[in-house]
């Protein structure tokens, strides 16, 4: 039995040899490119290829070119940890990008900064990710802040009061509604009811009933476009024709599919504004439809903000140190697709909420919310 | 009005497990083996609806590939997967179905994409107005009314037809039927013909319900069928028809009441585990 | 070297986990379909202990005993109900797990456990802890194999009703056979959550069950060297080839359908047959 089990470890170490390709730097990446969120992961991985070509085009990191070493996740933490533990240890990347969801970029991050290696959270919600250590940062909302600017969304712009909660629960979801509520009051706004479900709930029968039973003013409900998509269009079914007021979670194409007419007039707090006209948010926009034929959503946006914010940082840290590295990812400071980026001492974005809508079967500008008081992110 | 609403929906989600379990409960009395796999052809019918309907249009030829299709997949599953494993302990069949499940959903997001598809166009979206502040979808109302359709039929056939006297013969005694001169093989494949076909419109209905197929859109099904089945009675139809119904009203309920102590999926496991300590050859357990 | 560390120490975790498994399925024939539950009780237990200030190796027995304990109700159980009824018992034991921890603010919820302290030896001490652990739980199945229990545990897996005629005390067999399986599973979970760092009700799944499934399965139930090995190479296979990880539940699946189809008895079977075949055929 023993000899066996000497074999076998024998084997075990022969298959980890590494390969290397000299003189590119290599910038980790994690997404879900299989499983339920393989729609995001896919589009997050496309908009980070599109910023690593443009900046390989210009001329790379003085002279050296920008390489991601992709994994696939499954936004499922427990192959994230590992992965992690791999582009570190074998791949030995200079830094990580997270083109993924909470749970598993919390999970990346927490290695990530254990071995001193800065980490760049795309669009990933959850609070604790950048509590995880001064390696880490975001270029996205925190879901606290977003779930406050949905309060504000609703309680004053929209001037709905009773309003229906619907929660994923997990750590996007939860942030989202731990926000909301946190500045409900303030807005005027009266929680008829929580709800929460689970990620793999795709029949809402029984809380579409309860809302319904409810009558409240409009519905904030949190999800991913798998289950909101079914949510949305099980609630329009039933008849409940009152506002539904979702979060990035719905940004993209595949919302709209699925739930089909039901999506009409659908608003959401994101950080992406098709209808922009401001010249690098454009050159993104078009840029990504040209290079993939598809229409760019928030996810993508986010990964590409995240590869600039990263490339950017290369060239002023002047190598691959990453003490240096991520000194110089703290004093960032610039105007990407999603915004104007620039981090707090927690490595926290501040930044305007976008509002889009739903309007003939597209997403499209509605408002802006700005409030920098509101919207400040946590500072620790 | 809550209260019924939630039993309507309770009713319409008991259907879809119903016609789902149904097919499970007709493998396990014939052949003693619990057929894991049967997801797998729930959500084969649920991809071809959505295929079908978007190339071509009519969701009602949809229907009927789905269940034809599947039905004969079901065959082919019998003759090459289970048959070939009946001399043997049923857990050998039980794993080698386990694994075929498991395998399966892995194809299909190879074949069909990690995405998940959806309808182009879904019909059957009309609202009917029933009593007070009740609406439901025709779609919802489609689930119930195929259900209780299908069911009748097949229960109509089997006391009706010669086939269906021999089926029921096979299934309460093999050895006996065989020596009467009925065509086993013929009646094995006839139940997973029928049982398949019966998982397929489940899936081409959970298809539309949610405007979504993916291809783990069976897993969750598969067990709770399987909790169903042992709940009403490994082998007994009317014992299966009930727990799924009543399964379905429980998640219902328990959904909005139990739901921030015990997830939805857990219920069922929950009810079963009870269940079985108490009786542990099931509710109306065949002998 | 620190990734060959990480792929090591992965395997000798889901060796032992196997060998834990192959107790209660292998040696005494109850199928379980739920044995990642335990793994989860020992994770989630050393972890609420590490995170409160305790060595790991202070956290180790506790989470054995833990799942240890949890086995034996369910063990119960085994002793109600036979066969398919057991097997989806077990598998209704595997998800009111994950059911129930998905609730529990106090576990982490849905959102599951991150940042689990790293052990203070560091990654090789662990790789080492795990390998000991694995040998040390190893040697033990060897010698319940040989000994008095393990018969009765062969008698039992047999033929239940023929055991009890011929006087083995069926009930206690099967509890201890639990209560072993389940506590060495604990013990395993306890080395997973501080290898891997993060757990969640994801991490404990009804594939993980099937998976370490696959593992007794594909080694030749009851078989202990056959089940090291098929552990070692299905744990490891993933990780080194990252082929073999994109496709590994399609790879799971047709692995056991086509042991159960072609050889039940696993690769100790297969084995079986060659030596056979050879000492025949000379």
């Amino acid at each position: 039995m023993f000899k066996k089990l000497a074999i076998a470890l024998g084997i075990a170490s022969l298959a980890a040899v590494g390969t290397v390709s000299a003189d590119s730097i290599k910038i980790g990446f994690n997404a879900p490119l299989t499983g339920f969120a393989a729609a995001d992961g896919n589009s997050a991985l496309k908009g980070a290829e599109l910023a690593v070509q443009q900046v390989n085009s210009a001329g790379g990191i003085h002279g050296q070119m920008l390489e991601l070493v992709v994994y696939d996740d499954q936004a499922s933490p427990k192959e994230a940890a590992p992965l992690a533990v791999k582009l570190i240890t074998k791949d030995e990347v200079v830094a990580g990008i997270s083109g993924s969801y909470s749970g598993s970029t919390r999970a990346a991050a927490t290695i990530f900064q254990e071995s001193a290696t800065p980490y760049i959270s795309a669009y990933a919600v959850h609070p604790d990710i950048t509590r995880a250590g001064p390696f880490v940062f975001r270029t996205s909302f925190v879901g606290d802040v977003q779930g406050r600017a949905g309060a504000k969304l609703i309680g004053e712009v929209l001037g709905k009061k009773r309003v229906a909660l619907i929660t994923l629960n997990n750590d996007f979801g939860k942030s989202l509604a731990a926000g909301f509520k946190e500045k409900a009051a303030a807005f005027g706004i009266e929680i008829t009811g929580e709800y929460d479900y689970g990620i793999k709930d795709r029949e809402f029968g029984p809380i579409v009933s309860k809302v319904k039973s409810d009558a409240p003013d409009a519905i904030y409900a949190s999800g991913y476009f798998f289950t909101a998509g079914p949510l949305v269009s099980q609630i329009r079914a039933a008849g409940i024709e009152v506002p539904i007021i979702g979060q990035e979670g719905y940004d993209g194409q595949k919302f709209i599919e699925i739930a089909g007419p039901a999506s009409e007039g659908v608003l959401i707090t994101t950080s992406l504004n098709r209808d922009s006209t401001d010249a690098t948010t454009r050159a993104f926009i078009d840029g990504f439809q040209a290079a993939t034929g598809n229409a760019a959503d928030m996810v993508a946006a986010s990964a590409h903000t995240a590869v600039l914010v990263m490339s950017e940082a290369l060239k002023k840290a002047g190598g691959t140190d990453k003490d240096a590295l991520r000194q110089a990812i703290a004093e960032t400071s610039l105007t990407a697709a999603t915004g104007n980026i620039s981090f707090n001492a927690l490595g926290e974005v501040q930044k305007d909420v976008q509002v889009q809508v739903v309007r003939d079967g597209s997403w499209h500008f509605h408002s802006i919310i700005s409030d920098a008081v509101l919207l400040a992110p946590p500072a620790e | 009005m809550l209260a019924l609403d939630l039993l309507i929906q309770g009713l319409v989600q008991g259907s879809i497990y119903a016609l789902i379990a149904l097919g499970l409960t007709l493998v396990y009395g014939l052949l003693r083996i619990l057929h894991v796999a049967h997801a797998a052809l729930f959500t084969l019918g649920g991809y071809l609806g959505v295929l079908v309907t978007n190339a071509t249009g009519s969701f009602l030829l949809a229907i009927l590939v789905a269940m034809v299709t599947v039905g004969v997949t079901g065959m082919a599953v019998y003759r090459f997967a289970y048959r070939p494993l009946l001399g043997r302990s049923p857990l050998v069949a039980l794993i080698a179905s386990i694994g075929l499940f498991i395998a399966s959903e892995e194809l299909f997001r190879i074949v069909f994409g990690a995405y998940g598809l959806s309808y182009v166009d879904p019909p059957l979206q009309q609202r009917v107005q029933l009593f007070g502040d009740i609406s439901l979808s025709v779609a919802r109302i489609m689930v119930v009314v195929l259900a209780v359709v299908l069911l009748t039929v097949l229960g109509w056939l089997s006391v009706a037809t010669r086939t269906g006297v021999a089926w029921r013969a096979s299934v309460s005694d093999p050895p006996i039927a065989q020596a009467f001169g009925i065509d086993i093989e013929r009646v094995r494949y006839l139940n997973f013909f029928v049982g398949s076909a019966l998982a397929g419109a489940a899936g081409v209905m959970v298809a539309l319900l949610n405007n979504l197929v993916e291809p783990t859109m069976g897993a969750v099904p598969s067990y709770k069928a399987l909790a169903i089945i042992v709940l009403g009675g490994l082998g007994s139809v009317r014992g299966t028809l009930v727990a799924a119904l009543s399964l379905g009203i429980i998640e219902a309920f328990g959904t909005i009441y139990i739901g921030n102590y015990l997830d939805r999926d857990a219920i069922a496991f929950a009810f079963l585990i009870v269940v079985l300590m108490i009786r542990p050859h099931g509710l109306l357990a065949r002998g | 070297m620190i990734y060959e560390m990480v792929v090591v120490t992965n395997m000798a975790i889901a060796i032992l986990f196997a060998l834990s498994l192959n107790v209660i399925t292998g040696f005494c024939g109850q199928v379980s379909l739920g044995h990642a539950a335990f793994l989860g009780i020992g994770a989630y237990t050393s972890t609420l202990l590490t995170k409160s200030g305790l060595p790991l190796t202070a956290a180790l027995v506790p989470a054995a005993l833990m799942a240890g304990t949890v086995g034996f109700f369910v063990g119960l159980a085994a002793l109600r109900v036979r066969h398919d009824f057991l097997a989806i018992t077990t598998m209704g034991v595997g998800f009111l797990f994950v059911g129930i921890v998905r609730k529990q603010d106090a576990l982490g919820g849905e959102i599951g456990i991150a940042g689990i302290p790293a052990p203070d030896f560091g990654r090789p001490g662990l790789l080492v802890l795990s390998i000991v652990c694995a040998v040390a739980f190893g040697a033990f199945t060897v010698m319940l194999k040989r000994s008095w229990a393990g018969f009765a545990f062969n008698a039992i897996a047999d033929d239940e009703d023929t055991a009890r005629l011929l006087g083995i005390d069926v009930p206690k067999f099967k509890l201890w056979a639990f209560v072993i399986g389940t506590a060495g599973a604990g013990l395993a979970g306890a080395l997973y959550a501080h290898q891997i760092r993060y757990i969640g009700p994801d991490s404990f799944g009804f594939v993980e069950s099937i998976t370490v499934l696959a593992m007794v399965i594909v080694g030749g139930i009851g078989s202990i060297w056959g089940v090291v090995v098929a552990a070692a190479l299905l744990s490891a296979l993933p990780q080194w080839f990252q082929f073999v990880e994109n496709y590994k539940l399609l790879l799971y699946g047709l692995l056991l359908f086509t042991t159960m189809r072609f050889a039940p008895g696993g690769l100790a079977s297969i084995v079986d047959r060659f030596k056979n075949r050879s000492a025949r055929g000379s």
